[in-house]
């Protein structure tokens, strides 16, 4: 359109220097004939005066016959093929107009014929800017997908083809997600945070780091931060561009220390499990002969050995779900009892600090579908949590019954410090913690990490609620056995039961 | 049922083939307590060679062993023409995360499988009640 104003303008200037200069040719035709040259110099002088005058009398009526009109036809000319006039204008026809037929004639010709020229050169142009928008997007090196408001891929670079190992042919018309398999550190994932801005934003944009993006073949998983762009009314379908950046490198660093961790830990073991055997050894002994401070001290030993045991579990169970080598064996289980077996070994725990476990466990709850040893890793991680933030209160509150969507919610609940609600969305993160009680509070920042982690395996939620200097409740859900156990179809096991540290094959049910 | 009367008894024998001392001493205790006649063997070779006596209703095996590996006196034990009619229950204890095609031997094999470090005495006592003998 900037093209069209502009050559108006030059046709305006064209026609105004063609109507002037033709009348000052004519006139100086006839002054500069042989008669005029033969006049005397009051003839001259008065030709002189005579011609402004005559030219300023004569413009307006010039101006009218020779400039308003032609001009208005060029205009509608102009104004009709216009690709953003408000209304149409009719064709004008030159060849009705009284005066200048053949001047204006050719000026609309022009009109037509340059914009012409002018359409093909805007789509030249715009064919080349496709052309060469095509070729940066194609070659640039940050992987980037152009998704529509199905959430399916409508566009990949190479670079994202070559990031995700498929063909862009392979790749285009399938959802996100098919293609995708992301984790997201924090409780924002894109997928949340989409169905967000689409009721409230009408264009948005959001990065997310550390997002993984686990690999659907042997590959090495791959570590990104992902930035979204999202426009409610983008043209050509496209609702959504992901742009990722690859921090593989920087970010596997930490998951390499934690191997690193996890292979000095594993050395623990061992040393821990024949403290926790003597210590059991003398408790055999001792029972009952002990003074009563005596036998305090030993009870502290035995918390205390049980403690370490757990952080060693949880700093190796955190290099299996990094390494994907969490293997989990659902069983059959009386949740009610697994709960309270595990809540048990805390007590000890809880004793040495003062608090008192209450537990509030529903009856006739149904049978669940977990793996024994990692689902008592979370209740021993939250109510472990639970003891370390409780502050003065002393007591912590264990729930269990079935909930409104008909799945088995557990929940721990204490009564100490609470949790800001800003630090709510990144306590389920690898190393979080909340900062300012890092110095008082001891931990790893991965018991809630795993616990979300074990859970997901398990097709449960976890969640959290807190008030600052109320308290917090941590919650997870689990599925009734009944609704697992056509997903558990491992016919191989069959033989082999297994216990909460090991298994045996016969048919004697190993439970405890 | 005279299988019963051993288990309700807790007269069967032990054999624990564990090269760590502590460890083997603690299970000794304990399973003695809890009326089991326990030997004790640290090398894998003559492990093996003890196992193959058959005087042991139940062999604990330790997987990293010196002379020999657990996974082979296993294989031996399991062996028809090495170890024939072989009646004792094996039971591998362990702290080491096995790979698949070694895991899947072992489910195969043994009778029993045991992480030591998640488990004390006392629950060893326990698990093994459990056994058929």
């Amino acid at each position: 359109m900037e093209y069209l104003h502009k050559f108006t303008g030059q046709i305006r200037t064209r026609l105004f220097a063609i109507i002037i200069l033709d009348n000052f040719i004519f006139l100086a035709d006839w002054f500069l004939t042989d008669k005029v040259m033969h006049l005397n110099g009051y003839m001259l002088l008065a030709a002189i005066v005579v011609v402004p005058v005559l030219t300023l009398t004569l413009l307006p009526w010039l101006s009218t016959r020779y400039l308003a009109q032609p001009t208005k036809l060029i205009a509608e000319a102009i104004l009709h093929i216009a690709p953003d006039a408000p209304n149409p204008v009719p064709a004008p026809n030159p060849n009705s107009a009284h005066f200048g037929k053949e001047l204006v004639a050719n000026l609309v010709h022009d009109v037509y014929q340059l914009a012409t020229i002018a359409d093909q050169a805007t789509k030249a142009k715009a064919a080349d800017s496709e052309l060469q928008a095509n070729f940066i997007i194609g070659n640039l090196p940050l992987p980037l997908l152009l998704l529509d408001a199905k959430q399916t891929i409508v566009y990949a670079n190479e670079a994202a083809a070559k990031y995700l190992n498929l063909l862009p042919a392979d790749m285009t018309g399938k959802e996100v997600y098919a293609i995708m398999d992301m984790s997201f550190p924090s409780e924002q994932t894109f997928d949340t945070w989409l169905s967000d801005v689409r009721e409230h934003n009408a264009t948005a944009t959001n990065a997310w780091e550390r997002v993984r993006l686990n690999p659907t073949d042997t590959r090495p998983r791959q570590l990104f931060d992902l930035a979204a762009y999202y426009n409610k009314d983008n043209s050509n379908n496209i609702e959504t561009i992901l742009v990722l950046f690859d921090h593989t490198k920087a970010y596997s660093q930490d998951d390499q220390a934690i191997s690193f961790i996890a292979l000095s830990v594993h050395e623990l073991r061992t040393p821990l499990t024949l403290l926790r055997g003597y210590i059991e050894a003398f408790e055999d002994e001792f029972a009952g002969k002990l003074s009563p401070e005596m036998n305090d001290f030993m009870f502290k030993m035995s918390a205390t050995a049980q403690q370490l045991t757990a952080f060693v579990n949880n700093i190796l169970n955190v290099a299996r779900v990094d390494d994907d080598q969490l293997v989990l064996e659902l069983h059959e289980e009386q949740w009610g009892e697994v709960v309270r077996s595990a809540a048990n070994n805390l007590a000890l725990r809880a004793k040495v600090r003062g608090i008192t476990l209450e537990y509030s466990i529903a009856p006739n709850l149904p049978t669940v579908g977990v793996d024994r040893v990692s689902i008592m890793e979370v209740i021993n991680n939250l109510v472990d949590n639970a003891i370390k933030y409780s502050g003065k209160a002393t007591r912590i509150r264990i729930a269990a019954a079935l909930n409104s969507e008909g799945l088995v919610e557990t929940t721990v609940q204490d009564f100490g410090v609470g949790i800001p609600a800003n630090i709510i969305p990144n306590l389920f993160t690898k190393f979080y913690r909340d900062h300012h009680n890092r110095a008082q509070i001891g931990g790893t920042g991965l018991g809630l990490y795993l616990s979300r982690a074990i859970i997901t395996a398990h097709g449960g939620n976890i969640w959290v609620k807190s008030k600052v200097g109320e308290g917090s409740i941590f919650g997870f859900t689990l599925q009734p056995y009944a609704k697992l156990a056509d997903e558990v179809k491992n016919s191989d096991n069959k033989e082999i039961v297994r216990g909460a540290h090991g298994w045996i094959k016969n048919h004697s049910l190993y439970r405890r | 049922m005279p299988d019963d009367q051993t288990a309700s008894t807790r007269s069967a024998s032990v054999l624990c083939i564990e090269d760590e001392h502590f460890i083997s001493e603690l299970y000794a205790r304990a399973l003695t307590k809890a009326g089991y006649t326990v030997t004790v063997e640290l090398d894998g070779q003559k492990g093996l060679e003890l196992a193959q006596t058959d005087q042991f209703d139940i062999i604990l095996l330790d997987l990293m062993i010196p002379t020999m590996t657990g996974i082979e006196v296993l294989k031996q034990l399991r062996d028809a023409d090495a170890t024939p009619h072989l009646h004792s229950k094996i039971i591998i204890t362990t702290n080491l995360e096995q790979r698949d095609e070694v895991r899947a031997d072992i489910e195969k094999q043994a009778d029993g499988y045991l992480v030591k470090a998640e488990i004390t005495p006392r629950e060893l006592v326990e698990f093994l009640s459990h056994l058929d003998a």
